[in-house]
C-alpha cells in the first residue's frame, strides 16, 4: 500500500494560553513535532487534529507559514474533540495530519489595502495573514482589523491586537456595553458601517460566525466593494480532508480541497450550504 | 478475446482460477448475496440487494490502531488490507458501471491506499441482463445498458445451456486463459445469437429519467423550488437509498475505544450517510442541511449534477435500489423529472 492519507504524524503540546474563559472558552495550543516531523502550510490552510480515543477535528492553523518551528491552533471548545483539546496539558501528545485545502492568495494582495474583519474565533483562520502582512509590512498599504466579541471577555489575541496598533488600524467591538469598554460596542457589521473603510485599492478578509459574515459581506458590497475584493472562509464538517468522505460537500466543490478561503464571486455560485 | 463455458463447467473455470478468490452470488435467507463460490454457483439471480461495492470499500475498516500508556507518548499501528486476488462472479452492468464511478471519487485528488489496495486485486465478472428489466431497473435513461461492459474484466451472456464469455481487459483475459480447455470456441451462430439477444435486452422497455443530459441544468434551475420539500415528506431519514447505492461513497472516521488502562483502540472509517441529520450539522449546532428537502436534493444533485460538473458522467447506474428498497416509496427517478418538468 502507497502512503497512507489518514495515519497522523505526533505532535507534541508546547504551550497552552488561555485566550478566553467560560462557556464559549478559547484555547490556542502550540503543537511541535519530533524528529524533523511535520510540514509547511500556507495562510488559510487548516489541519486534522486528533486526540486518540476521541476522535479528529478540522482546525485552522492559527501561525503564520513563516514559523516553522512550530503550528498554532486556537481551538473553543463546542464538541467532544475540542472539549478534549481543553483538557490538554503541556507535554501531552495528539494526531496531526495536513496541511488541507487551498489558501488566501497573500502574494496577489502585495501593494494593496488590506480589511480583516473577525469575529469570535473567526480571528484565527485570517490570523496568519494577518502576521504575514505585518511581517511583511512594506509590501503592503492600509492594513485595517476589525475584531468583535460577545463580551470584553470574549476577545482573543487580546495582547497581540493590541501590539499590531501603530502597523495596523485595530477597530475591537462587543456586542453589548459593559462598563469599562470604551471602544465600539454593537455588532461587527455596524461597527465596519461606523468605519466604512474604502473598497479603493482593497481586499475585505472576514471570517466568524455565518450570521455575521453574511451581513459582513452585505455591508461591504454596500460600501462598493466588488464581489472579487471579498474573501471568506468557510468551515464544513469535516472527516477525510481530502475530497472523499463527503461531509464539507457544498455544490461541486468538497470544502477541504477547493477551500476553505472563497472570494464572495466564487462563494455565491454555490449552494448557500455552509 | 471470446469463448463459451458451459454453465456445469462454471465451478471448474473457478476452481481452476489458481491465487483467485471467487465470489457469486449466493442466497441465504431467502437473500441474495455476494459469497464464496461454492460447489454450484448460480448467477442468474436478480440483483443483490446490496451492490458489490464493499469488495474495494467495505462498511467498516481499521486505518490503524493506537495504544497509550498514560504519561507516554501514543503508539500507532497503521492497518493494511492484505493484498488478495479477487473475482467477483455474476456482476450486473448497472454495478459494473459504478466501479469507474468509485475508482474516480478515491482516486481524485489524491489516492486513497485503502481504496486502492483492495482495487488492484479485483476482478469483475459481469452478467448481461438478457432478461426482462426489473420494474425498477432504469439503466438505459442514464447512459446504461443491459449489456454494458464499463468497469468489467468479463462480460457473460447467458445461452441457456452456455455462457458466452468475452474479455472486456487484460485482467479479463488472464482470467479466461486460466480456463484453458473448459473453454470452446463460438462460432458464427453463437455470436449471432449474443448479438440478437444483447440487441432485444437493449430493446426492452424501460422507466426512466427523461432526459438525463439536461438534468444537470435543470436541478441547478430548480434548486430552490417548494418541490424539493414535498417531495421528501415522506422520508424518515433511514439512509438506506445511500447504502444500498453501488456509487454512495460518504464516510465517517471514528476512534473506537476496546480499553482504557492503557488506552487502546482502533481509528475506523464506515459508510456514512449524507440523509442523516448530523451529517453536516456544525459542533455549534449550525445545520447547513437541516430539513428533509435540503438533504434529498444533496444526494439527488449529487448523482445528477454535482458529480456530472465535477467528472462529466452521472454517478447513478440507473440499479433502481434506492427505489425499490425505500420504505416510504420516495423514488429518484420521479424525483428528477418532477423537479426538471418544474422548471
Amino acid at each position: 500500500m502507497g502512503d497512507n492519507i489518514y495515519l497522523p504524524q505526533l505532535a507534541r503540546v508546547a504551550h497552552i494560553k488561555e485566550e478566553v474563559a467560560g462557556e464559549r472558552a478559547i484555547k490556542t495550543f502550540r503543537l511541535e513535532f519530533d524528529n524533523g516531523g511535520g510540514f509547511e502550510h500556507e495562510c488559510g490552510q487548516c489541519a486534522m487534529l486528533s486526540i486518540f480515543g476521541r476522535g479528529e477535528s478540522m482546525i485552522s492553523i492559527a501561525s503564520s507559514p513563516l514559523i516553522r518551528d512550530y503550528k498554532q491552533f486556537s481551538i473553543m471548545r463546542v464538541g467532544r474533540v475540542t472539549s478534549a483539546f481543553h483538557e490538554l496539558a503541556v507535554g501531552d501528545v495528539v494526531g496531526i495530519r495536513g496541511p488541507y485545502g487551498n489558501s488566501f492568495p497573500v502574494d496577489a494582495w502585495r501593494g494593496k489595502n488590506l480589511v480583516f474583519i473577525g469575529g469570535g474565533c473567526g480571528l484565527a483562520p485570517i490570523w496568519p495573514v494577518i502576521q504575514t502582512a505585518v511581517a511583511q509590512r512594506a509590501d503592503f498599504r492600509e492594513i485595517t482589523v476589525f475584531y468583535g466579541g460577545r463580551s470584553p471577555r470574549d476577545i482573543m489575541y487580546r495582547a497581540e491586537l493590541e501590539k499590531l496598533r501603530g502597523a495596523v488600524d485595530v477597530h475591537l467591538s462587543v456586542d453589548k456595553a459593559e462598563e469599562g469598554w470604551d471602544a465600539f460596542c454593537g455588532f461587527v457589521p455596524a461597527n465596519l458601517m461606523a468605519k466604512q473603510p474604502a473598497p479603493d485599492n482593497a481586499i475585505a478578509i472576514t471570517c466568524g460566525p455565518p450570521i455575521m459574515i453574511k451581513y459582513v459581506i452585505e455591508n461591504l458590497r454596500s460600501l462598493g466593494f466588488k464581489d472579487e475584493q471579498i474573501y471568506t472562509t468557510i468551515e464544513n464538517k469535516m472527516k477525510c480532508g481530502l475530497g472523499k468522505c463527503g461531509r464539507c460537500n457544498v455544490g461541486k466543490d468538497y470544502v477541504c480541497v477547493k477551500g476553505p478561503v472563497y472570494s464572495w464571486a466564487e462563494l455565491k455560485e454555490l449552494p448557500a450550504e455552509y | 478475446m471470446e469463448a463459451l463455458l458451459d454453465k456445469n463447467r462454471l465451478k471448474d473455470w473457478i476452481a481452476a482460477l489458481d491465487g483467485w478468490e471467487a465470489y457469486a452470488p449466493a442466497r441465504q435467507d431467502g437473500i441474495w448475496s455476494y459469497q464464496p463460490a461454492g460447489d454450484n454457483p448460480e448467477l442468474n439471480h436478480p440483483n443483490t440487494p446490496q451492490p458489490p461495492k464493499g469488495f474495494a470499500f467495505p462498511q467498516r475498516e481499521i486505518f490503524f490502531k493506537f495504544e497509550q500508556v498514560k504519561g507516554e507518548a501514543p503508539r500507532l499501528t497503521a492497518v493494511s488490507p492484505a493484498p488478495t486476488f479477487r473475482v467477483v462472479f455474476g456482476v450486473r452492468p448497472c454495478d459494473g458501471r459504478a466501479v469507474p464511478r468509485m475508482d474516480r471519487v478515491f482516486s481524485d485528488h489524491v489516492d486513497d491506499g485503502y481504496y486502492q489496495a483492495r482495487r488492484d486485486g479485483l476482478a469483475y465478472v459481469g452478467l448481461a441482463c438478457n432478461t426482462p428489466p426489473s420494474r425498477h431497473c432504469f439503466c438505459q435513461s442514464v447512459g446504461g445498458s443491459p449489456v454494458s461492459t464499463d468497469g468489467l474484466d468479463v462480460l457473460l451472456t447467458d445461452l441457456g445451456e452456455r455462457y458466452f464469455v468475452a474479455a472486456v481487459t487484460d485482467t479479463g483475459k488472464a482470467l479466461m486463459q486460466a480456463a484453458g480447455a473448459l473453454l470452446a470456441k463460438p462460432g458464427a451462430a453463437e455470436r449471432k445469437e449474443v448479438a440478437r439477444l444483447h440487441a432485444a435486452a437493449v430493446a426492452q422497455p424501460q422507466r426512466g429519467v427523461n432526459d438525463a443530459a439536461a438534468a444537470p441544468a435543470k436541478l441547478k434551475a430548480g434548486f430552490d423550488s417548494p418541490l424539493w420539500e414535498e417531495l421528501a415528506r415522506a422520508c424518515i431519514g433511514c439512509g438506506i437509498c445511500t447504502f444500498l447505492c453501488p456509487t454512495c461513497h460518504c464516510f465517517d472516521i471514528n476512534d473506537e475505544v476496546t480499553g482504557t488502562v492503557p488506552l487502546k483502540g482502533s481509528r475506523v472509517r464506515t459508510w456514512d450517510s449524507c440523509q442523516f441529520p448530523d451529517f453536516t450539522m456544525h459542533s455549534s449546532g449550525h445545520n447547513p442541511r437541516d430539513t428533509l428537502g435540503s438533504r434529498l436534493r444533496q444526494r439527488v444533485s449529487h448523482k445528477f449534477r454535482y458529480f456530472h460538473e465535477n467528472f462529466g458522467m452521472h454517478q447513478c447506474t440507473g440499479c433502481g435500489r434506492c427505489v425499490s428498497e425505500c420504505p416510504v416509496g420516495i423514488d429518484i427517478v420521479r424525483v428528477v423529472n418532477e423537479i426538471a418538468g418544474s422548471v
